[in-house]
């Protein structure tokens, strides 16, 4: 035998939503009077305390982090690597004066070193964070920028990019013998190619050269994936390109000199006729202008040229 | 077939009981099927649309975030994602499997039919296993097309990733088998805790192998090294990073590790038989 069963289903009908508009009621209310009581606390709440310098460094050793990851090691890599920029990035946008990515000394970026160790001990194969050890680190503290690539190279012994890095920081520190060394260990690297064995001699000729630098950073501009680093590339090249075009203005007011019995010329018209020979830009009055398009100014009292006031080719970054 | 199974089916008179049992694989491909559309009216699959979101999100911001390492952070996202989804699934679902029969007494239904607790057991794993191969699968592809949409086009980190992606199945299989194991004989939070437990424990087996060369004592080496090869170890299943850098296992490593694979996950099925068919259901 079976018994007739009702099945009960609440139905929200306007009755029932008549009935319970109170509660709607009284959750709305209570809500925002949760906000206005945070509200009216943040207010009365003293400004905390400028973070201490302990907040810059890292709570556990890199060995552990990478224990502690449970194989999801790339992904705490990769935030460590975003941490690092944003570190950086936010000590740059407090910075106020002129500031060049390769040369972040001024900052104190006691953290960089570490951040970056943590990234390449989780991922020993990330690329892009030693080559952003070995641009941005060198300024801070160059002794690690070459353990970190060390460090790289042990873990990625086929990686010749890694040995041009560890070339380009002793570069940058005049240590031409030794960039000499890892260019050449770069080069011998089975796949690498070709010009860093004519790096490597460079260096022990003429490591300090202007030719050598336009080099290292055409080939930075060329392999680089990081836009801040083809920037930095781009820049240095404006900056060398400008260099040889001083240099050749500087000849040209030296022959203008000679010509005039030791007069130095008053303005760049006096030089027309010899900036005609030369392959440098002019503006629509006949200043010879630089790779950003400023014109350069003629110190008359010191017989020299200048950048313009305005010149881009200083920029910080 | 086991002899705990109970057989007068035909007594009940129905459809099933009626037709012949048919094979023990046809049994457990049943029970398999059964488990997979109820782990899907679960809304287990639901995780997958989280997952896009998660992909969606970080294959648009992390560009401006990243430095131009977009495309190795949604590897490395998107597979550690499903990794961590995976596992999640395969323990909170895994746990509940056989607990569930027991608790709303289904399986006295089952176990009153021509199915042994062993075919029962390998069939609620494999439901599982397909739900995780589905939601695998589905990841993988969200992956491969992030990368494509990152890329602006064809990217061949988009197929370097399936290796790793099939690995981490691996992993899967592995832990379902022993959150299976483990609500075998005990309660669902207690399984839970001890499956997790194991898959953190599997991912230190390196550090295991160190404490046994390490330790001076001789019965400590043993018992060190014992667990070291009695613990899943999953650090042959860990490719994320490598994947996430274009590189692949080894077709030797690939395959010693699906070996390795099936080796534990019948170890754990044989020890979950044995536990299962102790218990009585009186």
């Amino acid at each position: 035998m079976t018994t007739p069963t009702h099945q009960h289903t609440p139905r929200v009908g306007a009755g029932s939503a008549r009935r319970e508009w109170p509660l709607f009621l009284l959750l709305v209310a209570c809500l925002g009077g949760a906000a206005g009581v945070v509200h009216w606390l943040d207010a009365r709440r003293h400004a905390p305390p400028p973070a201490p310098r302990l907040s810059e460094e890292l709570y556990v050793s890199p060995q552990a982090a990478r224990r502690l990851s449970l194989g999801f090691n790339g992904l705490a890599a990769d935030w460590y690597w975003m941490r690092t920029l944003q570190y950086v990035g936010g000590k740059v946008t407090a910075h106020k004066g002129r500031i060049q990515i390769d040369d972040l000394g001024a900052l104190e970026l006691r953290a960089l070193a570490p951040l970056l160790d943590h990234a390449t001990t989780l991922d020993p194969q990330f690329m892009a964070a030693y080559e952003y050890g070995a641009v941005v680190l060198p300024a801070v503290d160059v002794e690690s920028a070459v353990r970190l690539i060390n460090k790289g190279i042990e873990a990625n012994p086929r990686a010749w990019r890694l040995r041009s890095h560890l070339g380009y920081i002793h570069w940058q520190q005049g240590r031409y013998p030794e960039a000499g060394t890892a260019y050449g260990a770069a080069s011998a690297v089975p796949g690498a190619p070709g010009w860093l064995g004519v790096m490597a001699a460079q260096m022990s000729t003429k490591g300090g050269s202007r030719d050598t630098s336009r080099a290292i950073y055409e080939t930075m501009l060329r392999t680089t994936e990081d836009d801040q680093m083809k920037r930095l590339a781009l820049r240095r090249l404006l900056q060398l390109q400008s260099l040889d075009e001083q240099d050749a203005l500087r000849g040209l007011l030296a022959a203008h000199r000679e010509r005039n019995g030791g007069r130095c010329a008053a303005t760049w018209r006096e030089l027309a006729p010899l900036l005609r020979q030369t392959r440098l830009k002019s503006d629509a009055s006949g200043s010879p202008v630089d790779p950003s398009g400023v014109p350069y100014l003629l110190s008359y009292d010191k017989c020299d040229v200048e950048l313009g006031l305005r010149s881009e080719i200083l920029r910080s970054y | 077939m086991n002899e705990r199974a109970v057989a007068p089916a035909e007594a009940r008179g129905d459809d099933a009981a009626a037709r012949p049992s048919g094979t023990p694989l046809r049994r457990v491909r049943v029970i398999a099927a059964n488990a997979f559309r109820e782990v899907v009216r679960d809304r287990v699959l639901y995780n997958l649309v989280v997952f896009v979101l998660l992909l969606t999100g970080a294959a648009v911001f992390l560009g401006e975030l990243s430095a131009a390492q977009e495309a190795k952070i949604i590897v490395d996202m998107g597979l550690s994602a499903m990794l961590l989804f995976g596992v999640f699934i395969a323990i909170f679902v895994g746990v509940g499997l056989v607990y569930k029969e027991l608790e709303r007494r289904t399986v006295y239904a089952i176990f009153a039919k021509p199915v042994g607790r062993g075919e029962f057991l390998t069939g609620k794993y494999l439901g599982l296993c397909l739900t995780l191969a589905v939601n695998v699968a589905v990841m993988g592809a969200g992956v491969s097309l992030a990368l494509a949409y990152v890329k602006g086009g064809p990217d061949p980190l988009a197929y370097r990733i399936w290796p790793a992606v099939a690995l981490i199945f691996c992993e899967l299989m592995i832990v379902v088998a022993v959150a299976l194991l483990f609500s075998s004989f005990s309660t669902p939070a207690l399984s839970a805790l001890l499956t997790f437990a194991v898959f953190v424990i599997g991912h230190f087996s390196a550090d295991m192998r160190s404490f046994a060369a390490s330790t001076g004592t001789a019965p400590a080496r043993i018992l060190f090294a014992a667990l070291y090869y009695l613990l899943p170890n999953f650090s042959h299943f860990t490719y994320i990073t490598d994947a996430s850098h274009g590189l692949t296992p080894t077709p030797a490593a690939f395959a010693a590790a699906i070996l390795y694979t099936l080796l534990y996950v019948a170890v754990l099925l044989a020890a979950s038989t044995l536990i299962f068919n102790r218990r009585n259901f009186k």
